[in-house]
């Protein structure tokens, strides 16, 4: 009982001395203002613009690349400033609140459902896709991300409270891979920070796209083979070997994990959750690397993994949407609609593990992992590009960022496919069961 | 004689149902209001956060009575770990 208390005093003690900046890829942006342009002069390039919560109106230049028409009146804007030659302009403006039409509502209940399903079956994803879908309907990419992580934490709720009630979340290994990945994301930030002050935008894209990648493929290639391979034959759960030898390792302090069964060093399981935390400071899916690190390192089963990870989800969610929150930045509408549908979607899915064996998940968490690869992998060339270090023509861009969006779209639809089609059969596989076992109860007593 | 069939929760997923969609249309019908107030920041993140959570239990519950009702249960016999 001690210990836990001990374990949640740090986990709140690490939430408090953490920077605004948690997960969601480094944290809300700092250099932007809330407010409506009043009235433009297309003349002289300038805007009246009044800030939130101001009741003063300034005049903004307009930057090279902003055309007059670009500004709407009277509407909620984001705009961000630079300042060139002593004189401070307008670099770019985006609409803070997209118009919603019938078409874009059910775009987002839909996207909603499956990236529910898959979060529930394998405890992460549906961010990967859900913040590019909500940018492409015309979401500003911060406003697409907060809204996102505030839908992501009460999703995350739901399916854990689930998936606790099937005897799969294991909460002491949740809390501690919590508050490490806390103190990881930490770490990304600093070596993000480090990046983009030494080679820029371009740069800081460029590394996380490779880090993205290299992550990506290799370790969503070696669970999809260990699928692969549980799925020909023999045991359904199989403990690796670097599991079993980090098992014997006897440096204190001890942690025992109930639900996932093991007992090791707490040496071995915090890195686990330091790598989780700086990848989700890299990327933004810190899943991709929380559940194979608790399936292939710690020793827990997939199953138990994947449940485990969305108490993560929650904690790191719950965070990131009070730090996106205190910017302003949360579109409750969208953030609604998309847990309109991610509500039946993430209890399917956790039901869903119910009736498929172990490396089911393993194989929908590898297949997605690696097709989100492609969709990434599609974006470096635009940003070896930008760094000068390739050419690369408009049409060439324009496809390359088609097949990174719809590579997207194929890792969701793959993975909704694989699931339900698991899911309905096990269920007919149940339910034959039981109506055998009932039949053979009745002729055993007359 | 087999056991009886477990009752499906119809009123509780009418009720639920009836609080969820009467909030959304709730927050809905005043969007201009909301959009302002939920992005003030500071303080007024309890906002989004509390209306997030707030929804997640009255939906959740929906949507998890309406599972039950479509017969889309979890399997009984024990978990695999």
């Amino acid at each position: 009982m001690n210990k836990s208390i001990s374990l949640i005093l740090v986990l709140f003690l690490s939430l408090a001395i953490v920077s605004p900046a948690l997960a969601g890829g480094g944290g809300p942006p700092k250099d932007f203002k809330k407010g409506i342009f009043t009235a433009v002069n297309p003349v002289e390039r300038t805007a009246e613009f009044r800030e939130s919560g101001s009741e003063k109106t300034v005049t903004l230049l307009l930057g090279q690349a902003l055309q007059p028409d670009d500004i709407k009146v009277d509407r909620k804007v984001m705009i961000s400033l630079a300042e060139k030659d002593g004189h401070q302009f307008v670099k770019d403006v985006s609409i803070m609140f997209m118009g919603l039409t019938l078409q874009k509502i059910i775009a987002l209940l839909l996207i909603g459902l499956i990236g529910g399903l898959l979060s529930g079956f394998i405890g992460s994803g549906g961010a990967f896709v859900l913040t590019p879908a909500m940018m492409s309907l015309g979401a500003p990419g911060a406003v697409a991300v907060a809204s996102n992580m505030c839908h992501k934490f009460p999703k995350a709720m739901v399916g854990a409270y689930k998936r606790f009630k099937y005897g799969q979340a294991d909460i002491k290994l949740g809390l501690v891979m919590a508050a490490s990945a806390i103190a990881g994301v930490q770490i990304g930030i600093k070596i993000q920070k480090f990046i983009l002050d030494a080679w820029g935008n371009a740069g800081s894209n460029l590394y996380v796209s490779v880090v993205f990648v290299i992550v990506l493929v290799v370790v969503g290639g070696y669970v999809f083979r260990d699928s692969l391979k549980l799925s020909k034959g023999g045991s359904d759960v199989e403990t690796t070997k670097l599991a079993l030898y980090l098992q014997k390792v006897k440096i204190p302090p001890m942690m025992h994990f109930k639900t996932a069964g093991v007992t090791l060093s707490a040496w071995v399981t915090i890195p686990v959750g330091l790598a989780t935390g700086m990848l989700a400071a890299t990327i933004a899916v810190g899943g991709f690397i929380g559940v194979p690190g608790m399936i292939y390192v710690v020793g827990a089963s997939a199953i138990v993994a994947s449940a485990t990870e969305l108490i993560v989800a929650f904690i790191m969610g719950l965070w990131g949407s009070v730090q996106w929150g205190l910017s302003g930045l949360i579109d409750i509408r969208l953030t609604l609609l998309i847990l309109a549908g991610s509500l039946f979607g993430v209890q399917l899915g956790a039901l869903g593990t119910t009736y498929v064996k172990d490396y089911v998940v393993k194989v929908v968490m590898g297949a997605v992992m690696l097709i989100v690869a492609v969709s990434r992998g599609a974006k470096v060339p635009v940003y070896l590009r930008d760094l000068g270090w390739m050419n690369l023509d408009a049409t060439a861009e324009r496809m390359l960022n088609h097949v990174s969006f719809w590579a997207l779209i194929a890792a969701l639809l793959t993975a909704g496919l694989i699931i339900t089609g698991a899911m309905v059969k096990g269920m007919i596989r149940v339910r034959s069961e039981e109506r055998q076992a009932a039949a053979e109860e009745i002729a055993t007593n007359g | 004689m087999t056991q009886s069939r477990k009752k499906k929760p119809y009123m509780k997923a009418v009720v639920f149902g009836i609080f969820s969609i009467a909030s959304y249309v709730l927050l809905f019908s005043r969007l201009e209001w909301v959009t302002e107030v939920y992005t003030k920041g500071g303080i007024y993140t309890v906002l989004p956060v509390t209306t997030a959570l707030y929804f997640s239990f009255l939906h959740g519950a929906f949507a998890s009575n309406v599972l039950d009702i479509l017969g889309i249960e979890a399997a009984k016999s024990k978990s695999r770990h």
